[in-house]
């Protein structure tokens, strides 16, 4: 071997080389290393616009206990709460409709009927269900009942799916946001249990499927529609959600105002500062992902 | 040199098979050919292996009494261990500990516990973990605590070192420029070796038909879903190809979903799980051997396979590139497509006869050798024992810089470990103990260790038997 130019260092095994074996080559150690790969950073405007969903369920939550609060306190007619559910449904479909609008008319008519035939279903089920659960728990005490719902509203709020959804059709749900879905509904089960009267039962059941299991449903083909019409949703939510409450305890509505403002727009801040700290590290020893076709 | 006693520990040994428990043994075999004197501790198995036993030549192994919790590893306790490997240590007048593999904790114990006697350790690192999930977080962390403190850090692979360095945080600040981290120099990079006189080719007669072997457990990350999705292809595109697969595990069922949707039960041949010992006649029935695996830090599999003079193919992960030189091996990356591409051309570079098995099996030989591993590892063991010892004060300070919630955890549990051995010292007093004198002397037993390897029947190849009998 030349003395003037020594072999240089390779990265191989099979070959003895004329270095230690403690030699660490200074330029080429770690050279395949890669930190934050394809890392994009976090703007404020589109983390407040995702974070849109997580208040519009929060207030969706709200409204709800607001609503059975004053059932329970007779301060609303469930026949009113009744109406308002039905309007709140066919606006809901018409809006569905509308984001579905290029769907072939032929299939749309089928899936009114399905729509229609499934709602009324639903509407009858609840109605002939709402004897058993006005007293399912009647045996259970009302501290229960409320630790109990606090925990599934909780479980709601976390496991619920925020994601924005392109197209309709097909949903495949994951398993926690059907579980989400679930602790919502059971929760207001066991609220409505604590409900006098049968009417009132029913009116509470109705609204927990329109605000549990069919708003998120619209909530997801709505984030991906018009930012100004997103928006508008969350702020009218947001504030009627607080109003609603306002009226039933001052520190409630406070509470409830600054988790609100807190996860719109503070939460965001947080997010985009912690990202600094974001260290990725890749490498070739990590698992490789296999690409089939 | 002087001889040392030296003590692998390991969670991982024979009766289970498999590559790090292979390393153990050719290592200590080899070591004891030198005249070192070798122990090696491990953890108890079911049917009663607890105690000492011999292994042939002439290895003695201590089975701990603790039970393995999940695939052969013991649940990281710290302190159990101690007793046990107090007095083991000590009645061996052991010298230097040599812990093997970061998932066994009896191996990182070892290293807390043995400065405590004056005791020198050395890290082997056997595989590759990626750092973004729960598993390789939790090992990491439990890793770095151990190998702060270790005296030197062996690496398989010199992927394996960017790796280790990485997660055991093997740096320091520069003296000269603080602002610059310089890696310790106490990280050695030896390789794993094969004893390629077990894997001399077998000359096929003369045929058209390419077998192509795969030699693997079936799991995802062995990257089985890319046997799966190319192997059909490979068969159609060429009828004179067939497969045979060995090997046994939760991808099986895909394999024969595969080969039964597609009609292949005559081109692809299921094995089910190969012996180690059958592993050469699995190999020399077919000319190209494929490896799909996702990682890999060395992959001794494809070292056989080349040895035994099969033309491997493999895919461009971890240590892989390292191993072999580029005319004996095609590489693809880890995509359906590419595999395809790489296969058609080993196919066609073993159809014109272009790879030589006997001729790659002699290179093989210079490359890889158990006796060149032994003297490179002499040599770490030796800069050890003339390196100065880290100091408690010192040890408690570099632990403390773990991080402000690890470190104290990792500080308490040193210092409980310093009281529970002076307890130790005080309950189980080292003039009680029984200690071991040789019955030989290591200068005879050399040279009988190297007659018996020049002998026809070679000394590595009976201990390989018995080592790889259950």
């Amino acid at each position: 071997m030349n003395e003037a130019r020594p072999e240089p260092w390779s990265r191989v095994l099979w070959k003895t080389q004329p270095f230690s074996d403690n030699h660490i080559p200074p330029k080429l150690f770690l050279v395949s290393l890669q930190r934050n790969p394809n890392l994009e950073p976090y703007s404020y405007w589109r983390l407040v616009h995702a974070s849109c969903a997580v208040t519009q369920h929060l207030s969706t939550i709200y409204f709800f206990l607001a609503v059975f609060i004053r059932l329970k306190e007779n301060q609303l007619d469930p026949r009113t709460l009744v109406y308002i559910s039905v309007g709140c449904f066919l606006a809901g479909y018409f809006t569905w409709n509308v984001l579905d609008s290029a769907e072939p008319s032929s299939e749309r008519n089928a899936n009114h009927l399905k729509a229609l035939k499934s709602s009324i279903m639903m509407f009858l089920a609840l109605m002939s269900l709402s004897p058993v659960l006005r007293t399912l728990s009647a045996a259970t005490s009302s501290d229960s009942i409320w630790a109990l719902a606090a925990i599934l509203f909780i479980l709601n709020a976390l496991l619920a799916n925020y994601t924005a959804s392109k197209s309709g059709g097909q949903i495949r749900d994951r398993l926690t946001s059907v579980l989400s879905m679930n602790a919502a509904v059971s929760a207001s089960v066991v609220l409505a249990s604590r409900l006098c009267t049968d009417v009132a039962v029913f009116a509470l059941a109705l609204f927990s499927v329109q605000a549990f299991a069919l708003f998120p449903m619209l909530r997801q083909r709505l984030q991906t529609s018009l930012v100004a019409v997103w928006l508008f949703l969350t702020m009218f939510m947001a504030a009627s959600a607080v109003y609603l409450l306002a009226s039933l305890s001052q520190i409630v509505m406070w509470l409830g105002l600054f988790m609100l403002f807190f996860i719109t727009l503070i939460a965001p801040i947080i997010l985009i500062w912690a990202q600094r700290y974001k260290n990725i590290i890749r490498g070739p020893w990590d698992v490789a992902v296999p690409k089939v076709n | 040199m002087e001889t040392l006693s030296i003590a692998m520990i390991s969670d991982f040994f024979h009766p289970a098979v498999g590559g790090v428990e292979n390393h153990i043994y050719m290592l200590s075999a080899n070591l004891l050919r030198k005249g070192h004197k070798v122990i090696v501790i491990t953890h108890s198995h079911p049917q009663g292996r607890v105690g000492i036993r011999w292994l042939l030549p002439c290895l003695k192994v201590y089975y701990i009494p603790f039970l393995p919790i999940a695939s052969s590893a013991t649940l990281p306790n710290f302190f159990t261990s101690l007793p046990y490997l107090r007095t083991i240590l000590l009645r061996e007048h052991i010298h230097l500990i040599h812990a093997h593999a970061s998932l066994s904790s009896i191996g990182h114990e070892g290293i807390l516990h043995s400065h405590l006697m004056g005791i020198r350790t050395v890290f082997t690192d056997h595989s590759l973990f990626g750092f973004d999930d729960a598993a390789s977080i939790l090992t990491n962390k439990l890793m770095v605590g151990t190998l702060k403190n270790v005296d030197a850090v062996i690496c398989v692979s010199h992927t394996g070192r960017e790796n280790t360095v990485l997660r055991g945080q093997l740096f320091d600040r520069d003296s000269e420029d603080p602002s610059k981290l310089v890696v310790r120099s106490n990280i050695y990079v030896i390789p794993n070796a094969i004893v390629a006189e077990h894997f001399k080719p077998c000359p096929q007669p003369p045929s058209d038909t390419i077998t192509i072997v795969v030699l693997s457990r079936l799991a995802y990350r062995k990257g089985i879903d890319l046997l799966v999705a190319t192997a059909p292809r490979i068969c159609a595109l060429f009828p004179n190809v067939n497969f045979v697969v060995g090997g046994d595990g939760p991808k099986l069922i895909d394999l024969l979903q595969m080969r039964e949707k597609h009609l292949l039960q005559d081109r692809i041949e299921l094995l089910g799980p190969v012996r180690p010992g059958d592993v050469l006649s699995v190999l020399s029935r077919g000319s190209i051997f494929m490896n799909t695996s996702l990682t890999e830090s060395f992959g001794i599999a494809i070292l056989e396979a080349a040895c035994a003079g099969l033309y491997v193919v493999s895919t461009r992960v971890g240590g892989v590139p390292e191993i072999l030189p580029e005319d004996m091996i095609s590489f693809a990356e880890p995509e359906e497509d590419d595999v395809v591409r790489a296969i058609s051309e080993a196919i066609f570079i073993v159809s014109q006869g272009k790879h030589d098995p006997l001729q790659a099996h002699e290179r093989m030989k210079t490359f890889y050798d158990w006796d060149q591993v032994t003297a490179r590892t002499e040599v770490v063991y030796h800069t050890v024992m003339r390196s100065k010892q880290i100091e408690l004060w010192e040890r408690m300070q570099s632990t403390m810089a773990l991080g402000p919630f690890a470190g104290p955890i990792y500080t308490i549990i040193l210092i409980v470990d310093c009281i529970f051995f002076l307890f130790l010292e005080w309950w189980f007093p080292r003039e009680d103990l029984d200690f071991v004198h040789d019955h030989w002397d290591p200068k005879v037993f050399a040279e009988v260790g190297l007659l018996f390897s020049r002998s026809s029947f070679t000394g590595d190849f009976i201990c390989f038997c018995v080592a790889r009998k259950r």
